[in-house]
């Protein structure tokens, strides 16, 4: 096995070109490394990215723009961050344990296309863009069309995520990430769920996103979930009709960690719960 | 008055282990070393039907290959002798050795283990206990019936049955007849893995006829004796080193790498390695038991219990270890805490084809304080009693006789704990928001009284050196225990006295950090060795003072007359002159506890009939359940516990926090199932410890009564935290969801499921 240590984008971009398929990019290596010593993956080579500057970056504007390189402890501390992304912050807080957090990033994160990626769907909700580059070109697409499969996405071998970019909380709106783990830390998501309201004067929900991870191959919004808050004043059966519409969108497995009905039955009562947190969110 | 004893000295390898220079056993390692590894069975049933090593043995840098057909493969055990080095024609768990390799280096070893071939027919296994108690069942050992016992002990070798225990005075059934209730119950409990920071490991060396073994082991002197037993070699040809433990809780009392590494120490010439892979160690631990508790009560109109009938059948796997000592358990835990009338109570532990269970802290007793707590709060609520004065109207009291016969004569200090927990925390006023729940269990738990020895020497420069094979698994019981009581002994602060690692050539026998035995027993022998010395000191210092000995008192490191501090010697003069008039000033103290009295035809297998220096406990947990998640929030956990005397402070509080941790794992988080022989969880991050974020802080409240054989009156202390916790936690959820808990771990699916009704 090789191991290059790429200095800057270029030069990571010079080698994905070169090595192509036989190449994995490795950036706080949380996950990969595991999955290495397990023997689970066997790439020819690592192409370690961790120390290119220019994609720690962070921009806050009209849009939020990451780079790949964004840990999970800087997301789950920053104040400035958490304020326009508390959903994000809250997640960031989840990967792991603080060791972790500190060398695992959001990059990683997404291109490891776990089914358990806590920070994605905040960044489903917030209706995130990621960025592609390769010696070709570039190309940006929205992260919902990124994902194929359990560990399968869109890039080509020799692309490389290099930025990230989202909505900041608009004013009346509230979101949250909710995660179901028997144990406070270093849980697999067994459910995670984030959502994001916004609420006209009179406290109807004018605008709702709902995205799940560890239900399904994918991380996914489930629209029809949405739909059912959208006009409610989150009273009478409307988390019924929502809760109804997430199991119909689930389909989670059984493992040695959770069964897939257990996975399931929770995520009405997480639902109700993560969208009285919105509304306590606005109103506080 | 005492200087150390009762003060939160810290312990002496604190800073080692805090910075990292502390040398555990996986670190300690000999020039010329190499590296062994074994290869373990994929299943958990079959048969060998053939195994071949050359491709691996002719690889580079491999040193030796070795199978069944080349080791000395006799059966050994500690009670049964039915665990071979390697299996020979069948397999009975998934992990059983069938073969080593020793290689220049771990990458080799295991390149060479990947080059043995072999072919195994597989069976069926036998992969739970009712399959193993199955009329017609397969045995797991088909040849058992011949197996060799230690002492030629002899028991039926009844179907899968390894060994069984069963006390029945004859009128349970009668009394049954005459109760105005019948409380029936059955309760499951699963295994748990020790989950210790340093995996199993075992270094070895053969020089001139002699093996030497480096081990992070809690028992060298087992070490020593079953090296011997397993390689045919006399006792004297083995020495056992320790070096720092990091863990063991129980799983590191018998033999684990120690015997392979010897052998293949003596076929290389060259010092061997070996170290578990936490997979390894995960899969091959002897974990504590799964069992299935059935528990029946006849209870009369006041309330009261008249007859007791336990029914407990636990999981041995595939070998006995200490399941024959073991079955003895559930006759104290039963009858030691509340009257309980006349009582049937038989135990029977049962061979699967799966991992041998063995010692865990607490041992059998987490489940059984579950299954009898669960009980009697199933008893107050049909009878629509609060549960708190149910239990303590049917404590025992100072007098009252155990179901051995032994008498429990200080009985009243439980309900002492009842008294100061109410005091801190109000029963009535706990677990009383939605959702939130308040469970109680109590228990009686022994000191193990096994055998220990410590030699005191006065230093020249005054200190005191202290020589034990005691060993310190980690909790304390040497680096504050033993080290703070010969301290005590001459007035001196424990950090002038230093205490050897354990090493089975230069220290007398020590029957391992095991039962919380350490403090109490060889605490004991390093008091009166110190007594000891303290007599040579006085008696030298008294004719360098030319005063009577009877005048002298010994404190701050120097003796003086009393009145009159003008007139001293410095315990450093006292022991360069005695050099040179008395001789060296050293004692040795030996000490094991008598066996209380008891009644030898209370009942029949009964390898442990006593419960030797009984300690008192008290546990009461507040909850809270999520009804979305089903998960469970410890909001407070209390717990009373009689000590004797506290040495360490702060060492106590840690044992006691660190139990009850563990205690919430087995009860809320950890698991460990068994799906066709082989365990689910296979890594720690789906096994699910407790973390800290998890755990409350402890409230804790020590009770000293001071009348114990040991140092100072001290009792074991760090093993029973563990004890009460499943039961106090499953009270508290079943209070909390209303409905009763009669498994765990309590999942949240279990939670969602009651829940939900």
């Amino acid at each position: 096995m090789q191991f290059h240590r790429a200095q800057t984008l270029d030069e990571a971009l010079d080698l994905l070109g070169e090595l192509g398929d036989d190449a994995l990019v490795l950036a706080g290596g949380t996950d990969a490394v595991i999955q290495y010593l397990a023997g689970e993956i066997a790439p020819e080579a690592f192409v370690h990215i961790e120390g290119i500057e220019d994609l720690t970056t962070v921009s806050l504007n009209h849009r939020t723009t990451l780079g790949p390189l964004v840990t999970h402890r800087v997301l789950a501390t920053d104040e400035v961050i958490g304020a326009v992304h508390p959903a994000l912050a809250a997640s960031a807080r989840t990967v792991g344990g603080w060791q972790t957090q500190a060398v695992g990033t959001i990059g990683g994160n997404i291109c490891n296309a776990s089914p358990a990626a806590d920070t994605v769907p905040p960044l489903l909700v917030a209706d995130a863009y990621v960025t592609l580059a390769s010696r070709r070109g570039r190309r940006r697409l929205a992260l919902m069309d990124f994902f194929l499969d359990r560990r399968q996405t869109v890039m080509d071998p020799d692309e490389m995520l290099t930025a990230i970019d989202l909505d900041p909380l608009p004013r009346g709106s509230g979101e949250v990430y909710l995660k179901v783990g028997r144990r406070g830390a270093m849980e697999v998501a067994l459910v995670g769920m984030a959502v994001r309201i916004g609420f006209a004067a009179d406290g109807t929900v004018d605008s709702a996103r709902i995205a799940l991870c560890s239900v399904a191959p994918t991380p996914r919004r489930v629209p029809d979930a949405e739909k059912a808050l959208i006009g409610s004043r989150l009273d009478g059966g409307v988390f019924d009709a929502a809760g109804e519409a997430l199991r119909a969108a689930a389909c989670p497995i059984d493992d040695a960690r959770a069964s897939a009905s257990y996975r399931r039955r929770t995520l009405g009562g997480l639902l109700e719960r993560a969208a009285i947190q919105c509304r306590e969110a606005v109103t506080s | 008055m005492t200087v150390t004893v009762g003060t939160s000295a810290p312990r002496s390898d604190g800073d080692a282990k805090v910075s990292g220079a502390a040398v555990f056993g996986v670190d300690f390692s000999l020039p010329g070393m190499v590296y062994a590894q074994l290869l373990r069975s994929p299943v958990a049933a079959g048969r060998l039907m053939s195994i071949a090593t050359g491709t691996a043995v002719s690889m580079d840098g491999v040193h030796a290959v070795v199978t069944a057909a080349e080791v000395p493969n006799e059966r050994t055990g500690i009670v049964l002798f039915d665990m071979p080095l390697f299996a020979t024609d069948y397999i009975t768990y998934e992990g059983e050795p069938l073969a080593a390799v020793v290689a220049e280096t771990p990458e080799i070893a295991k390149a060479a283990l990947g080059a043995i071939e072999f072919e195994i027919e597989e069976q069926e296994p036998v992969a739970t206990p009712e399959q193993a108690l199955a009329p017609g069942a397969r045995l797991v050992h088909p040849g058992w019936a011949t197996f060799a016992t230690m002492g030629n002990l002899e028991w039926p070798r009844d179907g899968n049955i390894v060994s069984e225990t069963v006390a029945d005075p004859g009128d349970v059934d009668a009394v049954f007849e005459t109760a105005d209730l019948v409380v029936e119950d059955v309760y499951g409990a699963p295994r748990q893995y020790q989950a210790y920071l340093e995996p199993k490991m075992a270094l070895a060396t053969y020089e001139a006829g002699r093996f030497t073994i480096h081990v992070s082991h809690q028992f060298p002197f087992n070490v020593r004796d079953r090296v011997a037993q397993t390689l045919g070699v006399p006792k004297s040809a083995v020495r056992v080193i320790g070096h720092h433990i990091g863990g063991a809780f129980g799983a590191k009392l018998d033999l684990g790498l120690e015997a392979y590494a010897a052998f293949l120490a003596r076929r290389t010439g060259r010092p061997v390695k070996m170290v578990n892979t936490r997979q390894e160690d995960l899969l091959t631990a002897p974990c504590r038991e799964n069992a299935v508790v059935k528990i029946r009560s006849a209870v009369d109109s006041a309330g009261k219990i008249l007859a007791l009938d336990v029914d407990v059948v636990f999981d041995s796997g595939a070998y006995a270890i200490d399941a024959p000592y073991l079955t003895s358990i559930p006759m104290f835990v039963f009858g030691s805490v509340y009257r309980v009338g006349t009582a049937r109570v038989a135990t029977r532990a049962v061979y699967t084809n799966t991992a041998p269970t063995g010692a865990f802290r607490g041992v059998s007793g987490t489940y059984l304080v579950f299954a009898l707590e669960r009980h009697m709060d199933h008893i107050a609520n049909e009878l629509g009693v609060n549960r708190r004065d149910y239990r303590l109207q049917a404590l025992m009291d100072d007098g009252d006789e155990m179901l051995n016969g032994q008498i429990l004569s200080d009985a009243s200090i439980l309900r002492e704990a009842f008294e100061v927990l109410e005091e801190r925390a109000p029963w009535a006023e706990l677990g009383k928001d939605p959702l939130c729940g308040v469970g109680m269990a109590a228990a009686v738990w022994l000191t193990n009284p096994a055998p220990g020895q410590a030699t005191v020497k006065l230093n020249e420069d005054g200190t005191l050196g202290v020589i034990t094979a005691a060993t310190d698994n980690g909790s304390g019981a040497v680096t504050m225990g033993v080290r703070q009581i010969a301290a005590e002994g001459l007035g001196l602060s424990a950090d002038q006295v230093v205490v050897t690692m354990p090493d089975t050539d230069t220290a007398g026998y020590d029957a391992g950090s095991q039962g919380s035995r350490t403090t109490h027993v060889v605490g004991r022998a390093a008091f009166e060795a110190t007594a000891e010395v303290k007599n040579s000191v006085l008696k030298t210092a008294a004719t360098m003072l030319e005063a009577a000995e009877e005048d002298l008192v010994v404190e701050h490191g120097e003796v003086h007359v009393t009145g009159d501090r003008s007139s001293r010697v410095t315990l450093a003069e006292v022991a360069a002159t005695a050099m040179f008039t008395e001789g060296p000033i050293a004692a040795t103290g030996s000490y094991t506890t008598p066996i209380p009295a008891f009644n030898p035809t209370c009942a029949t297998g009964m390898l442990l009939p006593t419960w030797p220096t009984p300690t008192y406990h008290l546990h009461i947990a507040e909850v809270e359940v999520d009804p979305v998640t089903g998960n469970v929030i410890v909001l407070r956990y209390l717990v009373a516990q009689e000590v004797g005397k506290t040495i360490n402070p702060q060492g106590v509080a840690g044992q006691i926090q660190g139990g009850v941790a563990q205690g919430l794992g087995y009860a809320l988080w950890e698991r460990l199932d068994i799906e066709g022989g082989k365990y689910v969880q296979r890594s720690l991050e789906t096994y699910g410890l407790p973390l800290a974020v998890d755990v409350p802080d402890v409230e804790a409240v020590l009770l000293q009564h001071e009348a114990s054989a040991g140092p100072y009156g001290a009792k074991g202390v760090a093993e029973p935290p563990i004890v009460p916790v499943a039961g106090a936690i499953a009270n508290a959820v079943a209070d909390a969801i209303g409905r009763p808990i009669d498994k765990i771990p309590i999942t949240p699916e279990a939670v969602l499921d009651a829940l939900e009704g």
